[in-house]
């Protein structure tokens, strides 16, 4: 399923881009997630998800596959690859994120970047079986939690 | 409301107080109260259980299973995967081969290198409790490398290695399992279907569709169990299935355990509806574990199991080419199908839809027919036999084709049926497919259902409503069905390369007591044959009812049989009783002439009584069984038993008919369908018992309604199923179902003594495209030509639109 979401964090796109661009950082933003290793542009770690009833650990790994910041800093570009399997053998996912950042307007205390993801999401077994009316909803949810974080992060 | 309206079938049955009388069935106590021998409910000393880790993908490559996290567990016995049993744990057989060249992958009960469907079994926990078991499995961490998979029915028939579609097995190189074909002009039944087309294209009709017969889950009410204790001299399985006795040959033939060492005990089972037609991975995975551990082991699967990894039924593509005069005559028939067999060939998958492939031309005689199905597998869960098998199909095409020629005749569906079908001084009828029709009578039945139904009255509501653009539409829809059950000469089953025979074994022993046990080999899973066959015996015998017991289930207690499908227990098995109970009359004659001291000629039978013409002396068949068993005074060069047994081979199929009429009203601003009326008239032949055979056509209507409007097994388009529990796979309850009004006609079949038809398909049969037609019948107006099934208010709201917009 693809879901999208979008967003403006008070930054340029250049700080936003650097920002991303850092997986412990990122990592602390986002509900429930823990990186256990960075190695360059891979990682591997784990994301702890409850959807409705069922309680899951994620553990996986992912890696930047594209990271491009126009030189003069107008725009910015990543793409981010993961996959995981849950802990109890309760489904596995699999996720492609773009991640697209643009000049946004200038606020009164500075530049904004409007972020844009758009996420490709493979999920399988229990969790696609039973819980999949429920993932738009939380992972609504989870991204809002991740750019209020972000927000004060670039603040 | 049910009415029963009976000729009685022969002349005995006039004054016989048995056959035709509405007994409440009296295994249903225990039944409804749970206090009796579910699987579940067994539990051999000792017993281990055992759960199911499966696989989250459609396709993938199993890399590694690591199993120390689950195996270090208290509690837990052992986890085993497919390597570890690679040796004990067999093959699970396909007994229909349609083809000498079908295509077919094979299946292991736990997949070892490789899984082809998500629910496919990769590792099994063995531990003290259900409960650690199922805790225990979370932990077996396996990992896969996904494959393509290949999940569309008509991509995967297309898809080769060379044009880079998903192949469902790669080693395999093809999805296409199989291709049979029947071809009237071939077959010599008929003439040429492309002349036939060819002329109708000139100055004739020629109506072309394609339809779907969505993937259906057979959802029974009691979940698969079985129980294996390994500890006496044979092994005993205990399972909730519908055939013991194949699956006690399949478990021989394929793990090598001497057959005389396996004893398989199908106990009471909750419901089948074909769905436990199968020998299931979970079955010879618990007999594998079994052996290895030596000891007792249980499963019991979880509904969301069940749901997902039990075989499904349906899912086909119909192409249908119909070729008529102007006049409205039909001429020709081409089928051009493509069934859907999941990741295996099941038991019987493969010939689900050669079942129907002798039903397209239904009660209607036209002259040119061909059928042409390729069996196409894909990463979805297996697909065989559910309630009607192949001819629910069949029905449904033929039957929605001939409204759609009434449309373009511009007449009424009925008068088109009339004109098409077999009247009954036709009786028996060839048909073009090749089958002999013994016995029906369409014109009563259909006289009967307009008349019960009101249908000109309906007719003129929904002129009226049509006039006055009612946001509600009133739609009718007709069908007229057959089918063939009853299954099966054993001659016919060769032909089509079935791997059994379609014989059934009966036994009767006469107590000293008086009391009579009855032996079957077709098992009930809980459509009354307790009492049914019990009915059967004491008519004949002329017992109390109350006097005997039926015996079945249990390789050891009924050896023969070949178990319960294709509405087979009455014509085959309750045939092959009422062929034992007349051979023990004979076998009491000798007996009753020697102790009435009157020679065997002079001795009459009638009412459980040998007599004498002339004279008030009697015997009865009780005292003769006791005298049997005293042995004290008999004539000299017979055998001092008066026990039977019976092995009948039927020499026709069954054919049962009726008219089914639907009106329903479709709210054309929302897309609902609401139930207004269903009348059905059913010809099944002598009723033994018109109360169950009433209750099996209002399960059967309820399931093939739900066809029609609600059931759908839904997966996405990683291959994961959607439909998982209970919540998404709208099953109906009472409350989502209307009264019907139904009735039974008698026109007796004469392939059996008791003259009985089969009744355990037939609602389902029949009623999926009298719902179907009634909703397109209803948008007539809008330009509606079809709704593709379920008709859930969003399909029909989208047709609404797209007809409206054309």
């Amino acid at each position: 399923m693809e879901l999208t979401h979008e967003f403006t964090v008070p930054a340029d796109v250049a700080t936003t881009f650097a920002a991303f661009s850092r997986v412990e950082s990122m990592a602390e933003c986002f509900p429930g997630a823990e990186v256990t290793s960075v190695d360059g542009d891979a990682f591997t770690g784990s994301v702890k998800i409850k959807l409705g009833p069922i309680a899951l650990t994620f553990n996986g790994e992912g890696e930047f596959t594209e990271k491009e910041l126009a030189a003069d800093g107008s725009s910015g570009r990543m793409v981010l690859s993961a996959k995981g399997k849950d802990r109890r053998g309760n489904g596995t996912a699999g996720a492609e994120a773009v991640v697209v950042l643009a000049p946004g307007g200038d606020a009164a205390d500075g530049p904004t970047t409007d972020v844009e993801v758009t996420t490709d999401l493979q999920i399988g077994g229990k969790v696609a079986s039973m819980g999949r009316g429920l993932v738009q909803e939380v992972s609504d949810k989870m991204l809002g939690r991740f750019t209020d974080c972000l927000e004060k992060k670039l603040t | 409301m049910t009415t029963t309206e009976e000729a009685p079938a022969t002349a005995e049955a006039a004054h016989d107080g048995e056959i035709g009388r509405d007994r409440r069935r009296k295994e249903d106590r225990r039944l409804i109260t749970g206090r009796t021998r579910w699987t579940d409910n067994i539990a051999p000393p000792g017993t281990l259980h055992l759960a199911m880790v499966r696989s989250p993908y459609a396709h993938a490559n199993i890399s590694g299973i690591d199993t120390r996290a689950a195996a270090q567990s208290p509690n837990v016995v052992a986890v085993l995967t497919g390597a570890d049993l690679a040796d004990t744990q067999g093959v699970l057989a396909n007994a229909w081969p349609i083809t000498p060249d079908q295509v077919a992958p094979e299946h292991k009960p736990i997949a070892v290198d490789r899984v082809a469907f998500a629910g496919e079994i990769v590792a099994v926990v063995v531990a003290r409790s259900a409960a650690t078991a199922a805790d225990a499995a979370e932990l077996v961490d396996v990992d896969y490398d996904p494959l393509p998979a290949a999940l569309d029915l008509r991509a995967a028939a297309d898809a080769t290695p060379e044009n880079g579609g998903a192949i469902a097995h790669p080693g395999l190189g093809t999805n296409n399992s199989a291709r049979w074909i029947f071809d009237s002009g071939e077959a010599g039944t008929g003439g040429n279907v492309e002349d036939a087309i060819a002329a109708a294209r000139t100055d004739g009709i020629v109506i072309e569709r394609e339809y779907r017969q969505q993937r259906l889950i057979p959802a029974f009410m009691e979940p698969r169990s079985v129980v294996v204790d390994p500890t006496g001299e044979q092994i005993t399985m205990w399972s909730a299935t519908q055939i013991p006795h194949i699956t006690r040959f399949l478990l021989a033939a394929t793990t090598g355990v001497p057959e005389s060492k396996i004893r398989v005990i199908a106990p009471d089972v909750g419901g089948g509806f074909g769905g436990k037609l199968q020998t299931t991975p979970e079955e010879w995975t618990a007999f594998a574990v079994a052996r290895r551990l030596g000891k007792p082991v249980k499963y019991t699967e979880t509904r969301s199991e069940s749901l997902l990894a039990a075989h499904h039924g349906r899912d086909q593509w119909q192409k249908l080419t119909l070729a008529a005069r102007a006049d409205g005559t039909v001429t020709g028939l081409k089928v051009e199908l493509l069934a859907d067999l999941g990741a295996y060939v099941a038991l019987v998958g493969g010939g689900v839809p050669v079942l129907g492939a002798f039903m397209y031309n239904a009660i209607y005689k036209f002259p040119a027919y061909r059928f042409d199905c390729r069996t196409v597998l894909t990463n979805k869960t297996w697909t065989d036999a559910y309630r009607g098998a192949g001819r629910p199909e069949a029905t449904f095409a033929i039957e929605r084709l001939m409204d759609e020629l009434a449309v373009e005749l511009g007449r009424d569906p009925l008068e088109v049926r009339r004109q098409n079908w077999i009247t009954h001084d036709e009786f028996p009828f060839t048909t073009v497919a090749g089958l002999t029709y013994d016995s029906g009578d369409y014109e009563s039945a259909t006289a009967q259902a307009v008349d019960a139904f009101g249908y000109e009255d309906l007719r003129a509501e929904q002129a009226r409503r049509r006039t006055e653009g009612d946001p509600v539409q009133l739609g009718i829809g007709i069908s007229t069905f057959t089918e063939m059950c009853g299954l099966a000469p054993s001659r016919v089953l060769g032909s089509l390369d079935y791997g059994a025979g379609g014989w059934e074994h009966a036994e009767i022993r006469m107590l000293p007591t008086g009391k009579v046990e009855v032996v079957t080999g077709s098992s009930a899973h809980g459509q009354g044959h307790e009492t049914a066959f019990s009915q059967i015996v004491a008519d004949r015998l002329g017992v109390p009812f109350e006097d005997v017991e039926v015996l079945h289930g249990d390789t050891q207690v009924a050896p023969r049989g070949l178990d319960t499908y294709g509405s087979r227990s009455l014509t085959v098995g309750g045939e092959a009783l009422a062929l034992a109970a007349d051979k023990v009359v004979a076998k009491a004659k000798p007996w009753a002439a020697h102790l009435l001291e009157a020679s065997a000629d002079d001795v009459e039978f009638a009412h459980g009584k040998f007599t004498v013409a002339g004279t008030s002396e009697a015997k009865t068949i009780q005292e003769i069984a006791l005298a049997a068993f005293a042995a004290h005074d008999y004539p000299e060069g017979i055998e001092p038993s008066i026990d039977a047994e019976v092995t009948f081979d039927p020499v026709n199929f069954s054919f049962p008919h009726g008219t089914h009429l639907c009106a329903v009203e479709v709210d054309t601003e929302t897309g609902a369908v609401r139930l207004r009326k269903y009348v059905c008239v059913d010809d099944v032949g002598t009723v033994i018992n018109p109360l169950i055979v009433a209750g099996q056509v209002h399960g059967g209507l309820a399931q093939g309604i739900a066809q029609a409007l609600w059931e759908e097994a839904v997966y996405d388009d990683a291959g994961t199923l959607l439909t998982g529990t209970l919540a998404d796979y709208l099953v109906p309850s009472a409350a989502d179902l209307i009264s019907f009004d139904t009735a039974i006609r008698s026109t007796p079949a004469t392939s059996n003594s008791l003259g009985a038809k089969g009744v355990g398909e037939a609602g389902t049969i029949a009623s999926t495209p009298a719902v179907v037609n009634a909703v397109v019948d209803a948008l007539r107006p809008y330009g509606v030509h079809d709704v593709e099934m379920p008709c859930t208010p969003a399909r029909v709201w989208r047709a609404i639109q797209d007809g409206s917009a054309s």
